[in-house]
């Protein structure tokens, strides 16, 4: 694993933490005061900046150390977490987010605006406690005894500096100087498990200042009674640095969690001192001057025996005892392993109780799906051709390969399961940008989301941030009134946007409802006869008004605002949501608010479609569009001007678009009756009828790309391979609708250019 | 003292990592009831947990009323024992002391 691996898989967590520090935030703005809530929050913090701290981003690790800070406080119970304090913390996190993202991706931040949050953090962290425990970081002079930078050696242990002048008449004054923290630190088996070693933590103690150290072995039980996996030795460490207790718990970063840590100042610990502290100082350069420590006795002789005595001893026993050392090591060797693997498989089970995940690199998943998709076209031939050649219809054959099909469908069903993930994370990203734009505008807004666990296919999550944050503008800033005009209308002063996601009949249905002024209707109208997008005396129903918002370079704000009306709006959205296969509509009512209302497919890679026959040509036409379907009579078949035709359908006329025409699969216009009739809802809100010769049934096809395999064909959407192994494309009914209104179509598509 | 018939010898293996740790518990156990040296000249790399079973092991002996001694030392092993600050010298002293 490379570093870029590793960065990534940091920057991957960091979303992670990012998010679950919003729920953190929320929670505790909603009045939640549980101390895990603001743990989690805490850690979540702590945890960005122990990574960025690994791969030294230094302006993240400032940042999240105030902001650690200023949570710390909270934590501590130092601080009250207000609504006035957690607006900070919630603008904290955007900006943390923000600078994820700018490490991550290059880019810069507002660098004023995190200024003046680090102010302000600071400001709270500072404002209401006394300097006692602010003081972290003293701006006093350099220790008398400077600490060394003492190189690595070979063996990747470091020196740990120590004086023995500090023993000495010279500590008092040194004291003053840098403070020196006791610390406790008691690790769990955790930590070894997970791979931590708590003598590479305290190397790494070492590193910041000059400790002395004493490591408690009470609590080591007799050899018979301990697990060689467990955890019994802690340590009183006294450490004198200058980089606090800050620097001392960076140090634990990524153990804190699985040890019990306490660090408290010298001063502090030695009121309450009872234990026997024995610090066994040393430095390296003591090993080949022993003389020099006197009293220190060389570590680990028994009671008598001199070390020269130890080695002939071993070197004798090990002669005679080595035969007999291998063969109980033999012995040993199996129970060993076998002891290991148990333990292993405790660990893996307690893990498994935890709700396990793994991290999967996303094109592994596309390739599972793909395979899949090739699996189950695969089986289709396989049972088309069986039947083909089954004469007597009853076959076992058709029994198993019956079988073959559901199973097929199970694996697929599983596989595009691990691609759906819950739409939180974008739900998540929305909250933020209602805060900002409230901010902007001045309003005042409680985003109230319902739904969040609702699973979405992936891709569909990535595309579907755009078009929701521009929604979510559109209804905080046109459609929420300001405050005053709320309070006149007799409505909470507060507005509220509502964003929900639930499952309905196969498909995602995500909503965004706000309790603002609704649309008004006579300025749409207005502006869209102002745009020549209708005509003055068009008689539009409420419903079409209200569709006209979808229209390119549709804004109805007085004056082009920062956040929206800057030509790309409701279009762009419309146009996204049904790139996805999705639909939009919009339900409004005035004084009461507007919904819009998305409905998506699940998933981009499985599509129940409609197969028809055009021309001698198979189509599939995504079911979704569909309303109904219906063989017109001749009677119902109206000519209008020189080409176009109607089909009046109970008692409303509805346009007839030919689609063997359209895609210039044949010449002429072919006969209607001859055909069938498939009523689709097209952009707009209006109907279109789109003529096929036949519909030859329903299908779930695997979608395979045009444009990655071949080229974008107009009219067309994607293709799919069918049972027969014949490819089969499938039909943009909305591009096939917009090609029969020809010149309107280019139209539109110069103005929203 | 050399040459004694209870007298046993456990050389240390090269690395004393977390796996390494139950297979000198094992052995460990599998030596008790003689005296017996500890040979640490061969030791690389010392994790805590194998030096928390040698601890237990020093006390396991006291308790037997045998000697637990840790020979040659190499110096990765002895600045492993400096550094999470664990003195074998005090832990089997404090034991007779009890």
């Amino acid at each position: 694993m490379d570093m870029n691996e590793i960065r990534e898989i940091f920057f991957q967590e960091c979303e992670e933490q990012l998010a679950e520090l919003e729920t953190g935030l929320l929670k505790l703005n909603d009045g939640d005061r549980d101390p895990e809530t603001v743990n989690a929050v805490f850690r979540a913090v702590h945890s960005i900046k122990g990574g960025a701290g690994a791969f030294a981003l230094d302006d993240l690790v400032a940042f999240a150390h105030v902001f650690e800070t200023t949570l710390d406080c909270v934590r501590s119970g130092k601080l009250e977490p207000s609504q006035d304090v957690l607006k900070v913390m919630l603008k904290s996190a955007d900006v943390l987010a923000d600078l994820t993202n700018a490490a991550r991706d290059g880019g810069t931040v507002d660098e004023s605006r995190s200024r003046a949050l680090v102010k302000e953090l600071e400001a709270l962290a500072n404002g209401e406690q006394p300097a006692a425990h602010a003081a972290p970081e003293p701006v006093a002079a350099k220790p008398a005894v400077a600490a060394a930078p003492a190189p690595t050696d070979s063996s990747g242990f470091q020196p740990i500096p120590f004086s023995f002048d500090d023993f000495g008449g010279e500590e008092e004054e040194v004291l003053m100087v840098a403070p020196t923290y006791t610390v406790t630190f008691k690790p769990r088996a955790e930590l070894f498990s997970k791979g931590n070693e708590a003598a590479l933590l305290l190397r790494d103690l070492s590193r910041i200042g000059e400790m002395s150290i004493h490591c408690h072995t009470g609590d080591v039980p007799t050899l018979d009674r301990m697990d060689p996996e467990g955890s019994y030795l802690s340590w009183t460490i006294s450490i004198k640095t200058e980089k606090g207790e800050e620097g001392i718990r960076s140090v634990f970063e990524f153990a804190e969690w699985d040890c019990e840590l306490d660090i408290k100042l010298a001063e502090e610990a030695e009121a309450d001192d009872e234990r026997p502290m024995i610090p066994v100082p040393f430095d390296l350069s003591l090993l080949e001057d022993e003389p020099a420590i006197g009293d220190e006795p060389h570590v680990g002789m028994h009671v008598e025996p001199v070390v020269a005595a130890a080695v002939a001893a071993a070197e004798t026993a090990t002669g005679v005892m080595q035969a007999a050392a291998a063969a109980s090591a033999r012995a040993e060797k199996k129970e060993a392993p076998a002891a290991s693997a148990a333990a292993q498989a405790n660990a893996a089970n307690a893990a498994n109780a935890a709700g396990q995940t793994i991290r999967v690199d996303l094109d592994r998943v596309d390739r599972l799906i793909n395979l899949v998709g090739e699996l189950v076209i695969n089986q289709a031939m396989l049972s088309q051709s069986v039947i083909e050649n089954d004469n007597n219809g009853t076959s076992s054959i058709n029994m198993g390969l019956e079988e073959l099909q559901q199973l097929t469908r199970e694996i697929q069903d599983s596989v595009m399961a691990i691609r759906a993930q819950p739409v939180k994370p974008v739900f998540q990203r929305m909250a933020r940008t209602v805060r900002e734009i409230a901010d902007i505008t001045g309003k005042s807004v409680r985003l109230i989301t319902e739904g969040e666990n609702t699973e979405v296919d992936k891709t569909v999550i990535d595309k579907l941030a755009e078009p929701l944050t521009h929604m979510i503008r559109n209804a905080v800033d046109h459609g929420l009134e300001m405050p005053e005009k709320r309070i006149a209308a007799g409505k909470n002063p507060e507005g509220t946007v509502r964003l929900t996601a639930k499952h309905r009949s196969g498909r995602i249905v995500i909503e965004l409802t706000d309790d603002g002024a609704g649309i008004n209707r006579e300025k749409v109208r207005q502006k869209a006869i102002d745009n020549d997008l209708i005509t003055a005396d068009a008689n539009l129903s409420d419903e079409e008004i209200d569709n006209l918002i979808f229209h390119a370079g549709f804004s109805t704000a007085d004056k082009v605002s920062d956040l929206s009306g800057r030509g790309v709006g409701m279009d762009v959205v419309k146009r996204s949501i049904q790139a996805l296969g999705g639909r939009i509509s919009i339900q409004s009512k005035p004084g009461q608010g507007s919904t819009f209302s998305m409905s998506l497919p699940l998933t981009l890679a499985v599509l129940d479609g409609m197969v028809v026959t055009v021309a001698g040509q198979t189509l599939v036409v995504p079911l979704t569009a569909i309303v109904e379907t219906l063989q017109p009579e001749a009677a119902a078949i109206h000519s209008f001007g020189a080409t176009q035709r109607l089909i009046s359908i109970r008692n409303s006329f509805c346009p007839l678009v030919d689609v063997g025409r359209i895609l210039n699969f044949r010449a002429q216009q072919a006969n209607p009756v001859e055909g069938v009739a498939l009523l689709v809802e097209s952009e707009g809100g209006g109907q279109r009828a789109l003529m096929v010769d036949a519909i030859q049934g329903q299908r779930q096809v695997v979608i395979k790309s045009l444009e990655a395999n071949y080229m974008h064909v107009p009219g067309i959407a994607a293709a799919t391979i069918l049972g027969d192994g014949r490819v089969a494309l499938i039909l943009d009914v909305d591009a096939v609708v917009g090609a029969s209104r020809g010149q309107s179509l280019r139209q539109e598509m110069s103005l929203a250019s | 003292m050399a040459g004694k018939k209870s007298e046993q010898s456990l050389k240390l293996a090269a690395v004393l990592d977390l796996n390494a740790a139950s297979v000198l518990h094992g052995k460990l156990q599998s030596l008790r009831g003689s005296d017996i040296t500890v040979d640490a000249s061969a030791v690389e790399r010392c994790g805590t947990q194998c030096v928390q079973v040698l601890v237990a092991g020093a006390k396991a002996w006291e308790a037997d009323k045998k000697t637990f001694t840790i020979g040659p030392m190499s110096g990765a092993f002895e600045q492993t024992m400096q550094l999470i600050g664990v003195n074998f010298e005090q832990i089997l002293s404090k034991e007779i002391a009890q």
